[in-house]
């Protein structure tokens, strides 16, 4: 029997799997939420199976690993050449299936006034469409670009994502 | 509507730690008093304990043990004292949430530690080795102000920012235009309450808007406002305000920074704040940051 101690001390809410940057996480508890925070020129990306109940989330922050080929090997998760297949790899153990898969994205914002100097959100929202389109995957839905940043969430119960924008919360998927 | 002085009256307002402000002085002086800087990490033990568990962490894999303080600085030496002391202090301020501006526990002192990694090497390698130590602190410090604002608005704050935030316009704008005054201000004037030296409050008044060559011009300024920037990409201290600020052009251009550049500017800070972190003497702080 729960104790009334752990009962009161019990967390309101699904339990968290924070997804810190150049981080991923995963999971296959229904009662679980992904979430990621302070996604800038970042970009989050999420894949969901319905019927294996698999989730993943992935947070990256460059496009190319090529920029480091040593960091890439010690941080592979930072780059979403090196980070967006290790996702996938990661999701497929868990017995997702690549046809059956939901993806999402959001992020990739720009620094005010930009001018094309460095466009890293673009770059990166650029290097993950690449990706995507080399590998046959296409994206349920995106929330990026622009100057804000975004909090982003996967529920595993039913594969709902949502992006927090300041204050305002929309759902990313189901459209 | 409340003033900057209003803000700095406030009595939850936090002060300048007592060995940091005792550390300053003796960390920027270029002949440094060793045996002072030990008296004073000497009287806060959690600052002892700080120093001696990163001259004992793998990074500076020196056989044995080290119990003495002295030897453990000696050690350590004169750059990575600097380093431990004032993120140590720094992080018992910085390290809690901030409602104001939307971050999580420890996402503040993450980005604050991020941007004193950036200043301190973007000064090393820009010909200012000699205030390689000044910038590390002002990196450390340019959001100061944002623990004011908290006390003062909590969550507030964005709603009382938010009638003015217009695509295009930066936060800082906003913030100005809402309240008369932005947090860099604050930021600066907190720094003066605590006495820093005023390089330091100049430097965290102008890490959004450091003024072009000429009168007033400061290369310092320079790297911590581009620092602000690279952290701002590696996604640390990305709250409620987001990207919007610009990398002032004269910035960019007089510190070559291209987008080559910057992404490996953005790698190192993460590499160099993993390793901080994966070191033992920040295992609270990790602890916080999660």
């Amino acid at each position: 029997m729960t104790s009334l101690r752990a009962q009161l001390e019990r967390p309101v809410g699904p339990p968290r799997v924070v997804v810190g940057i150049a981080d991923l996480g995963l999971s296959a508890d229904p009662e679980s939420l992904l979430i990621t925070y302070a996604l800038g020129s970042c970009i989050g990306v999420t894949i969901y199976d319905p019927v294996a109940r698999v989730g993943g989330m992935l947070h990256f922050m460059l496009p190319q690993s090529s920029l480091s080929p040593e960091r890439a090997k010690s941080a592979p998760l930072m780059f979403a050449d090196t980070g967006v297949p290790l996702l996938f790899t990661r999701a497929y153990e868990m017995g997702a299936r690549k046809e059956r898969m939901l993806v999402c994205a959001a992020g990739g914002a720009e620094i005010l006034a930009d001018e094309g100097h460095f466009k890293i959100g673009s770059r990166n929202r650029t290097m993950l469409r690449k990706l995507f389109w080399k590998n046959n995957v296409l994206l349920a839905a995106e929330d990026t670009g622009g100057s804000h940043s975004r909090t982003m969430a996967l529920r595993l119960s039913d594969g709902l994502v949502t992006v927090r924008n300041k204050s305002e919360e929309r759902v990313l998927w189901p459209t | 509507m409340a003033d900057v002085s209003e803000i700095l009256s406030l009595k939850k307002l936090p002060s300048m730690p007592e060995a940091m402000a005792r550390a300053v002085p003796l960390l920027l002086d270029p002949d440094l008093n060793w045996r002072s800087l030990e008296e004073v990490v000497k009287r806060d033990e959690a600052l002892t304990t700080a120093v001696l568990r990163v001259a004992n962490s793998a990074r500076f894999g020196a056989p044995g043990r080290q119990f003495d303080l002295r030897a453990a600085m000696t050690r350590l030496g004169r750059d990575e004292v600097r380093r431990c002391v004032l993120s140590q202090q720094v992080s018992g301020i910085a390290g809690g949430e901030n409602a104001a501006f939307g971050l999580q526990r420890g996402a503040l002192w993450r980005s604050a530690l991020g941007g004193a990694i950036a200043a301190e090497h973007l000064a090393g390698v820009h010909g200012m080795r000699d205030r390689a130590g000044l910038a590390f602190l002002c990196g450390l410090l340019r959001d100061i102000g944002k623990l004011a604002l908290n006390v003062r608005y909590g969550d507030a704050y964005l709603s009382a920012v938010a009638g003015h935030a217009r695509d295009g316009v930066s936060f800082t704008d906003a913030e100005r235009s809402a309240l008369g005054f932005d947090h860099a201000e604050v930021g600066a004037a907190l720094a003066r309450k605590w006495k820093l030296p005023e390089q330091v409050a100049r430097a965290i008044e102008a890490h959004h808007a450091p003024p072009p060559p000429g009168p007033g011009h400061d290369r310092l300024l320079d790297v911590v406002h581009a620092a602000d920037t690279v952290c701002r990409w590696a996604g640390l201290g990305v709250g409620v305000d987001g990207m919007e600020y610009p990398l002032v052009q004269h910035v960019r251009e007089s510190l070559g920074l291209d987008r080559r550049a910057a992404e490996s500017q953005i790698g190192m800070v993460w590499d160099r704040l993993r390793e901080i972190e994966d070191g033992p003497a920040q295992a609270e702080t990790r602890g916080a940051a999660a």
